[in-house]
């Protein structure tokens, strides 16, 4: 078989295959965009930019953008500052190789959870009634705390478990990368006498500069997929308040009244900026990182 | 005296932090062998009977159980044509395109930057058209979107990874491009290619959104899983930490597998 | 075993050009070295004669056959790389028996052939083990009986003792040598070690940006060298440059940095009073003097480097660091005032504005 031959044969069926996949998907939501078309009937015409516009004038829609934007920056920072915090402190104070395995296996378990799993996971621990977080509230003389059905908390407690799950795992990451790390400068900095909060600020984070990038990039298109964590937690609620913009878009297009060509405008805009925004910052992350 | 406090320190905020990361799961699972008023009670109870019930009334609901079957005929297959599709493509944009491969590779990226939603909604109404809404083989097809751009991703680096000159070593004894592939790429980059599948069937194993809105009666487990809060007419917590272990226990089987490839992944250099 | 034939060799990544319009022609049984710097083409032009890299343009003969356009494993050619490039996932015997294995050879034709190769270079205690558990020398040792066991007509070696440390260099140097004496099949070895190609080549290809800056024996390299460059590149300690000019007179002299020098009149025939030339004095052609000897040089003892049965003695020459090599060298120290000469057949002159050599003979 010549090189050609090969190389038609083993990339044709799965770029194709994908291609289409999203060619589809992308067609069909600009298709439906611009029609009216609803869940209970198959009949639609043509209405143009009808659905944008009426977006624009969606108080929900504006809560959903601005909901999703705080999703985002809180979880990636949050993630991100909790994974760079523990991995300095287990490497500095865990030196066996075994312990720190262990540690390691401890911290990769909660990402593996299904969101689901991990959603009712923590609406038990946070339940005001039976929850053990209401309980060690209630010995210190808080509570009960309403975590899930409080506005002004909601997000917060559901972003918290998002950062348990991942915070965790980018530690691991975290630490596994430290350990590569060429050991000389670390000395240098020793020899200088560094404190050891100045060797990991001035020396080793720096040095991992180029994957911290990379992780909160990752974070950040992961942070896109709240959906199944904050549908079992919250549901979007209480009220609108932990509703992010692929909930909405859910909650139109197929839970209330399955308003189809409404929800593809959203999704639409949903994909265009997040395209063009990823798009950017990856090309301007490589450039930066490299 | 000074070193002895800190180090005891030291050990009480690890200890604190490995009961962070797990006792969360180890509450549900003791949850699941509960009955009701052990869990219902103001003090959180340590100390109780155990009992099967939870895991007896999840394994005699019927929902539950399709929900398994289905989850694993359609977690299985799409991993599976996933894999098949997808490694050696990733051989070929990892050793045989120069110019447009990196086009590619951002391509297949690309498509995990995609919100489910914008893929779930237009294909609902595609689906129901075509007739195969809330059928298998239309989740496993909405499916080979993530374990095909999975797999391509996860595995152009393991087979970048693979020696050059071994490659060249078997052209030189005469190996054309799919002997080089299939007698020596592939077993030599085995593991991380492992580790890569076991790490799209946790995805795939993982996801509710696309389920959800593409199946109703042939659900997966997570769907099932989450609608199980109005079971019945008191929220039967028992019921749903068993539940929550059932969905949880096969990822949690890979997780010395995800470990290994972790270790390879970081050594060799991030990307 | 076969003569290999390149003519008019260009590569070119782009519109950047490796090679240029490369002639080379290897006879039959010879051992032939490419040497030159990283980044001078030698194993591209290697990896070409292979397959391994597609030529831009020009032909490549083996054996009186064309394989330009032929795929490695057509050409009758074995390789043996640097990094050994064993399968991993395969026993040394898998590994040794792969090439014949794929063509079809049958195990009565298989076995003999193998334990002729495992024999020849001391594998037998290791067929059955992976390759991960060999040393490094083991491991090379194996690549080799790979390449080996096919009988190719051209064995071709990229850097293979590069990764391995000096001792076990030189005694795998000596095998591989020890080995084509009694195979006699065509070889070409790339390195980017000037002793290892001395010691072990018939033949040296002294490659630089792409070109050939000289072909010949290790002899005619390291006593004629055709350019300042290889004279330069060749031969530790490296030689000494100094610019002189031709001075009038009855017998052929050069005069400059302080030295007077007589050179050999029958090498030079062209000099001519006033022309400017760069001369070149190794250091192992130098030894001490009395003074008043011819082509006595004097100067101050700057450092003495013991190398065991020499030594290299560094000294200062109006000005300019001029070194020479004796065994007499424990007897010196800084500060000493010393003389030593070289012969005049020993001095080269190059033109100190193309490199060239202007030996005539």
């Amino acid at each position: 078989m010549t090189r050609k031959r090969f190389v038609t044969l083993t990339l044709v069926p799965a770029i194709g295959l994908l291609a289409t996949l999203a060619l589809v998907s992308i067609a069909g939501a600009v298709w439906f965009a611009v029609m009216n078309r609803t869940l209970r009937s198959p009949d639609y015409d043509f209405v143009g930019a009808y659905n944008f516009l009426r977006l624009l004038r969606d108080r929900r829609f504006f809560n959903a953008l601005e909901i999703s934007a705080v999703w985002e920056a809180v979880t990636v920072i949050g993630t991100l500052a909790l994974a760079v915090v523990l991995a300095v402190l287990i490497f500095e104070t865990v030196k066996k190789p075994l312990t720190r395995n262990l540690i390691c296996f401890a911290f990769l378990v909660p990402v593996l959870l299904p969101r689901v799993a991990a959603a009712f996971i923590w609406r038990f621990l946070y339940s005001p009634s039976l929850g053990v977080i209401n309980y060690l509230c209630g010995l210190v003389g808080i509570g009960p705390v309403e975590f899930l059905a409080d506005p002004s908390l909601a997000l917060i407690s559901v972003a918290v478990v998002d950062i348990w799950q991942w915070g965790l795992f980018f530690t691991v990451i975290l630490l596994k990368l430290m350990e590569t790390l060429p050991r000389d400068p670390i000395e240098a900095a020793m020899l200088d006498n560094a404190r050891t909060w100045e060797i990991h600020a001035y020396v080793t984070l720096p040095m991992l500069k180029g994957p911290l990038i990379s992780l909160a990039l990752v974070k950040a298109v992961e942070s896109l997929r709240s959906f199944d964590l904050i549908f079992v937690m919250t549901g979007g609620g209480p009220g609108t308040a932990t509703e992010t913009l692929d909930l909405y878009a859910y909650q139109m297009g197929i839970n209330m009244g399955g308003r189809i060509s409404y929800a593809s405008a959203m999704s639409l805009l949903l994909l265009v900026v997040t395209t063009v925004a990823f798009t950017i910052i990856w090309k301007a992350g490589k450039k930066w990182a490299s | 005296m000074g070193k002895l406090i800190s180090a005891t320190l030291t050990r009480a905020v690890l200890a604190l932090l490995i009961v962070l990361a797990l006792g969360p799961i180890l509450w549900t699972v003791l949850g699941a062998f509960k009955e009701l008023r052990d869990i219902v009670t103001p003090v959180p109870k340590l100390v109780f009977t155990p009992t099967l019930d939870n895991f007896a009334t999840i394994l005699r609901n019927p929902t539950i159980r399709d929900g398994l079957l289905h989850s694993v005929i359609v977690v299985s297959a799409a991993v599976l044509i996933g894999a098949v599709l997808g490694i050696p493509a990733a051989h070929t944009l990892a050793r045989h395109a120069r110019k447009w491969g990196d086009d590619v590779q951002f391509f297949v990226l690309s498509l995990r930057f995609m919100p489910p939603v914008a893929i779930a909604i237009p294909f609902i109404v595609i689906y129901l058209d075509l007739g195969i809404y809330d059928t298998l083989f239309g989740l496993v097809l909405v499916y080979l979107i993530v374990t095909v751009s999975t797999v391509i991703w996860l595995a152009v680096p393991a087979f970048e990874r693979v020696p050059r000159d071994i490659e060249e070593a078997a052209a030189m004894e005469g190996c054309g491009p799919a002997e080089i592939f299939w007698r020596f790429s592939l077993p030599v980059a085995a593991p991380s290619l492992f580790g890569a599948l076991v790490f799209t069937f946790v995805l795939v194993w993982n996801e509710l959104l696309l389920a959800l809105t593409l199946a109703a009666q042939n659900a997966t487990l997570p769907v099932v899983a989450a609608s199980i809060t109005s079971l019945g007419k008191e929220v039967p917590w028992g019921v749903i930490n068993a539940a929550t272990v059932l969905l949880v226990l096969p990822p949690l089987v890979f997780i010395g597998l995800l470990m290994g490839l972790l270790n390879t992944m970081v050594r060799s250099g991030p990307k | 075993m076969a003569n290999i034939t390149c003519t008019d060799i260009v590569k070119a990544y782009g519109a950047h050009p490796v090679i240029e319009g490369l002639q080379l022609d290897i006879p039959d049984h010879e051992f032939v070295v490419f040497l030159g710097p990283s980044g001078c083409g030698k194993s591209t032009m290697l990896r070409m004669i292979a397959g391994l890299e597609e030529v831009t343009g020009g032909r490549i003969a083996i054996g009186g056959t064309d394989v330009t356009d032929l795929p490695p494993g057509e050409r009758g050619v074995a390789m043996v790389f640097q990094s050994y490039a064993l399968y991993p996932h395969m026993s040394v015997r898998d590994n040794i028996t792969f090439g014949l294995r794929r063509q079809g050879a049958s195990r009565a034709e298989i076995e003999p052939r193998l334990t002729q190769v495992a024999e020849l270079l001391g594998l037998e205690k290791f067929l059955d083990r992976r390759p991960r558990n060999l040393s490094g020398g083991q491991q090379q040792r194996v690549a080799m009986a790979r390449a080996m066991i096919k009988t190719p007509q051209v064995f071709l070696f990229d850097e293979p003792l590069s990764n391995l440390d000096a001792k076990l260099r030189e005694k795998l140097r000596t095998e591989i040598r020890k080995i084509h004496m009694q195979l006699k099949t065509t070889t070409i070895f790339v390195t980017h070690d000037q002793l290892e190609a001395m010691t072990i080549a018939d033949r040296i290809v002294l490659m630089r940006d792409g070109k050939i800056e000289q072909m010949g024996s290790p002899d005619e390299i390291f006593e004629r060298p055709a350019s300042r460059f290889v004279a330069d590149f060749i031969g530790t300690p490296a030689m000494n440059f100094v610019h002189a000019e031709i001075v009038a007179g009855d017998r052929l002299t050069a005069h400059g940095g302080g030295m007077t020098l007589h050179l050999s009149p029958q090498a030079f025939t062209t000099l001519k009073p006033g022309q400017r030339v760069e001369l070149g004095l190794r250091p192992a052609r130098m030894d001490l003097c009395e003074p008043g000897a011819e082509n006595a040089l004097s100067g101050k003892v700057v450092l003495v480097e013991n190398m065991g049965a020499e030594g290299q003695v560094i000294t200062e020459v109006a000005g300019q660091e001029i070194s020479f090599v004796t065994q007499a060298f424990r007897s010196l120290s800084p500060g000493d005032s010393v003389c030593f000469a070289i012969s005049p057949d020993h001095i080269h002159a190059f033109d100190p504005e193309t490199g060239d050599s202007l030996r005539q003979e």
